[in-house]
């Protein structure tokens, strides 16, 4: 599995700003990467580069071993007519992946809010739907754009472990504000900075932490801040 | 609801009938012009019952007119919602269309079509069709995103799909519009019936004011308003249900 | 303080600015008594006299100065007499009528048709309306509630003609169903409608008649100049001066002589009609206005207005008889 951009320059229509300048690097292999860096740099434009709903850049995105990308975000909802145990049992009709569903929604937390109307639950327990059932489609590079916003520490390390374990064969691109987290979960952080540095992405090793697998602390740290001076 | 509405209808019909008695007692004005308190009560027992069934007739034109114009609004707004050059011809088409006055093309549609109900039907429904309309492709137009997207990305959207997420998401202003509407069907069918119908409380608005009787006409209005605010309470009721029925979690 | 009086300042300097337009913007340089004429219909051949007495200046030489507005579906002559926008008017008998019943103060002054133009249209190639009782078993056309319907029930109930002996058809403003055929005979003015429709149906190669209910015996008083009891009583002089040149509009309209000017006058007002269908729809005016030499133009036809009355209590279009003698004031008598 590999993903590489090449000489990504872009900027929007009708204004002169530049998002990105020439960026290039390389994500490979399956597991959490991550896409960090302070809000207005163009993380989600980059993501969805990927996901090949935003044209009109220059330079390459070059992708192997990756079919089925899909791009989820934190503020996505499901339609109000049918409360959440119908929307999963819905989407889930045609591939057989109830047995998954149901992992997911024990691990996840969700089993309380299977009766309720989507718009009635919290913000973190929407988040956890949604991502939910992403998790249930085909994918090979799932892209998750603050799909855990809202939701509590303990419960996001429980589901990000668990996704792990779950889909070891696929891939990740984690976006996220929190540094620890990105610092902690992911094997690859990609910390994008403003267009008028050089270079303006910097790749990052993070300490991928799995379950059952002891915390480097002092790694851990060092990343963190090769992250913080990075940005 | 209801009773509110019947309440605001009857406040402004004392107010305007107390108004015109006002006017009249001041300028000393005869019952020709302004009709006095007996003469309204005469026309109200010879004529009440006759205009009532009147008002039922053209509020059963109306009705139909309106289900018709919800329809093919319906139907039109689909088609506009697409990118393809159908959806922009028709949406082009509605918005320049629209301006038109229809009262001006309702002489066209009775020589052509005669003054039966067809005629009446067409001109209510004409009348209402084009505020739907608008609000329709608006409404069908604009995607739900933060729905839809996930539909898109995983190739389940259909057709059927995205209509019924942005019907659904947009409920309260459909219901809105379609109450709102309801309104200029009856008043498109009164118009048409006024013009060139021969039955209806319009045609017999018309009759009334050939003879000058401005009791009858007070009459017809009464009963007009309150038979409106019955249907319009019975709109807002439906689209309760409806929205109720989704909803309720 | 200065701030607020600045504000009132403003406000007064605003307000003098409205009341001065507004004055300059009525009519100035006529130093007449100023009058409003507020006709029966629009402007057309139907009120010749009045466009060539307010053309030629027979009102100013009179002193007064005259706004002549035309009518329509929903204006009404009478109401504007009792609000005072008007001083005078047109209006049919049995508008006057309907008026007086209901408690309006208003008069007759003159009568401008001898016999109502109010008459039916035919094709004698296919139906034959020559006496009354022909028109048992046709289709005629009546307004429901306007004074034709009034007038043709008149008719039927006059001959014993039952209303299941004939078929009538609501008409409205399109003679498309005349046209086609399916209705025999359709309400038209004869002075003016009935031009129209025989000109057209002359282009089609089909002969036109007309059934006159005046001829039938049935008279249904038409336009008559009306004004206000308190009118009469506080200003006579202006009354008689009024209709003194409005007779005299319509005695020189009518001339022969004067035929071109008369003409030329409507068709000013009435651009819409060509010259030539004026001219024709004012010879046939003239017909109603003075049907003989001798007739006295503005006549008014006590009888007539009687039996107007007599026609509406029979159809219980007024609640009681009006005695409408009593407000018959002809010209010459004040």
């Amino acid at each position: 599995m590999l993903i590489e951009f090449k000489d990504i320059s872009f900027q929007y229509r009708d204004t002169d700003t530049c998002v990105f300048k020439d960026i290039t690097c390389q994500i490979s292999g399956p597991g959490f990467h991550s896409l960090f860096g302070p809000s207005g740099v163009g993380k989600t434009t980059l993501a969805k580069m990927l996901a090949r709903s935003v044209n009109g850049f220059s330079g390459e995105i070059m992708v192997q071993q990756i079919d089925n990308i899909l791009y989820s975000y934190n503020l996505e909802r499901i339609p109000g007519w049918a409360c959440v145990g119908e929307h999963l049992t819905e989407i889930t009709r045609a591939s057989g992946e109830e047995n998954r569903r149901d992992e997911l929604i024990k691990s996840f937390g969700l089993r309380g809010c299977l009766d309720s109307r989507f718009s009635r639950l919290s913000m973190g327990q929407q988040n956890r739907v949604n991502l939910a059932r992403y998790l249930l489609q085909e994918f090979d590079l799932l892209i998750m754009d603050e799909s855990l916003a809202n939701v509590d520490e303990i419960t996001k390390e429980k589901i990000i472990l668990k996704i792990k374990a779950m889909f070891p064969g696929k891939c990740f691109l984690y976006i996220s504000h929190n540094l620890a987290e990105v610092a902690k979960f992911c094997k690859q952080i990609l910390v994008l900075r403003d267009s008028a540095k050089t270079p303006q992405m910097i790749s990052i090793d993070g300490q991928n932490h799995m379950k059952g697998k002891p915390l480097d602390k002092k790694f851990l740290e060092r990343s963190m801040l090769e992250i913080v001076h990075a940005s | 609801m209801l009773h509110r509405r019947i309440l605001q209808f009857l406040l402004i019909y004392v107010l305007g009938l107390t108004s015109l008695l006002f006017i009249k007692y001041v300028l000393k004005l005869s019952d020709y012009v302004i009709p006095g308190p007996q003469g309204l009560s005469h026309t109200v027992s010879c004529v009440f019952v006759k205009y009532f069934f009147d008002v039922m007739n053209t509020l059963s034109v109306a009705v139909i007119g309106h289900i018709i114009s919800v329809c093919l609004a319906t139907i039109v707004g689909i088609i506009g919602r697409l990118n393809s050059w159908a959806g922009s011809f028709v949406k082009v088409a509605a918005y320049n269309i629209q301006a038109y006055p229809i009262v001006a093309v309702a002489p066209i549609i009775f020589i052509l079509m005669g003054d039966g109900i067809s005629s009446r039907l067409l001109i209510a429904a004409v009348i209402c069709y084009f505020p739907l309309l608008l609000s329709f492709i608006g409404i069908l137009s604009e995607p739900v995103r933060d729905i839809e997207h996930f539909y898109e990305v995983t190739g389940r959207m259909s057709w059927r799909l995205q209509v019924k997420i942005r019907v659904f998401e947009n409920m309260n202003k459909l219901a809105t519009v379609i109450v709102g509407s309801a309104t200029l069907a009856m008043v498109g069918t009164i118009v048409a019936e006024f013009i060139a119908a021969d039955s209806g409380i319009g045609y017999s608005i018309r009759i009334a004011l050939y003879q000058s009787d401005l009791s009858k006409v007070l009459v017809a209005l009464f009963l007009i308003g309150i038979c409106t605010s019955l249907w319009l309470t019975c709109l807002e009721r439906i689209g309760y249900l409806i929205q109720n029925h989704f909803r309720k979690g | 303080m200065c701030k607020h009086i600045q504000k009132l300042c403003f406000i007064a300097a605003v307000t003098a600015t409205v009341i001065v337009t507004g004055a300059c913007d009525k009519k100035t340089g006529d130093s007449g008594k100023e009058v409003t004429y507020r006709l029966k219909w629009l402007f057309n051949a139907s009120v010749a006299g009045d466009i060539y007495a307010d053309v030629n200046g027979f009102f100013a030489e009179q002193g007064l100065d005259v706004t002549i507005k035309p009518g329509g579906p929903e204006r009404d002559a009478i109401k504007e007499l009792e609000l005072g926008r008007s001083q005078f008017g047109t209006a049919s008998a049995d508008q006057v009528i309907r008026a007086v019943s209901k408690g309006a103060s208003v008069v007759v002054i003159a009568q401008l048709f001898q016999t109502n133009s109010l008459q039916w249209i035919y094709r004698p190639d296919k139906t034959r309306v020559d006496t009354p009782e022909d028109l048992r078993g046709k289709t005629i056309g009546i307004t429901y509630g306007g004074n034709d319907e009034a007038i043709m029930r008149a008719v039927l109930a006059k001959y014993n003609i039952m209303e299941n002996e004939v078929q009538l058809f609501s008409v409205h403003y399109d003679y498309t169903p005349f046209y086609e055929g399916k209705v025999d005979i359709w309400p038209v003015y004869r002075n003016t409608q009935g031009i129209f429709i025989s000109e057209k149906l002359s282009e089609a190669a089909e002969r036109t008649a007309f059934f006159d209910p005046d001829m039938a015996g049935v008279r249904f008083v038409a336009n008559s100049v009306i004004t206000t009891e308190q009118m009469i009583k506080e200003d006579p002089q202006t009354v008689r001066k009024f209709v003194t040149a409005l007779l005299r509009g319509w005695q020189k309209s009518l001339d022969p002589k004067n035929e071109e000017k008369a003409v030329a006058a409507i068709h000013q007002f009435d651009k819409d009609t060509s010259i030539e269908t004026v001219r024709k729809q004012l010879s046939v005016t003239k017909r109603f206005i003075k049907p003989s030499p001798e007739t006295e133009i503005g006549k008014i036809d006590a009888d007539a207005w009687k039996q107007t009355e007599n026609i509406m209590l029979e159809q219980n279009l007024i609640p009681g008889p009006v005695n409408v003698e009593k407000i018959l004031k002809p010209f010459y008598n004040l």
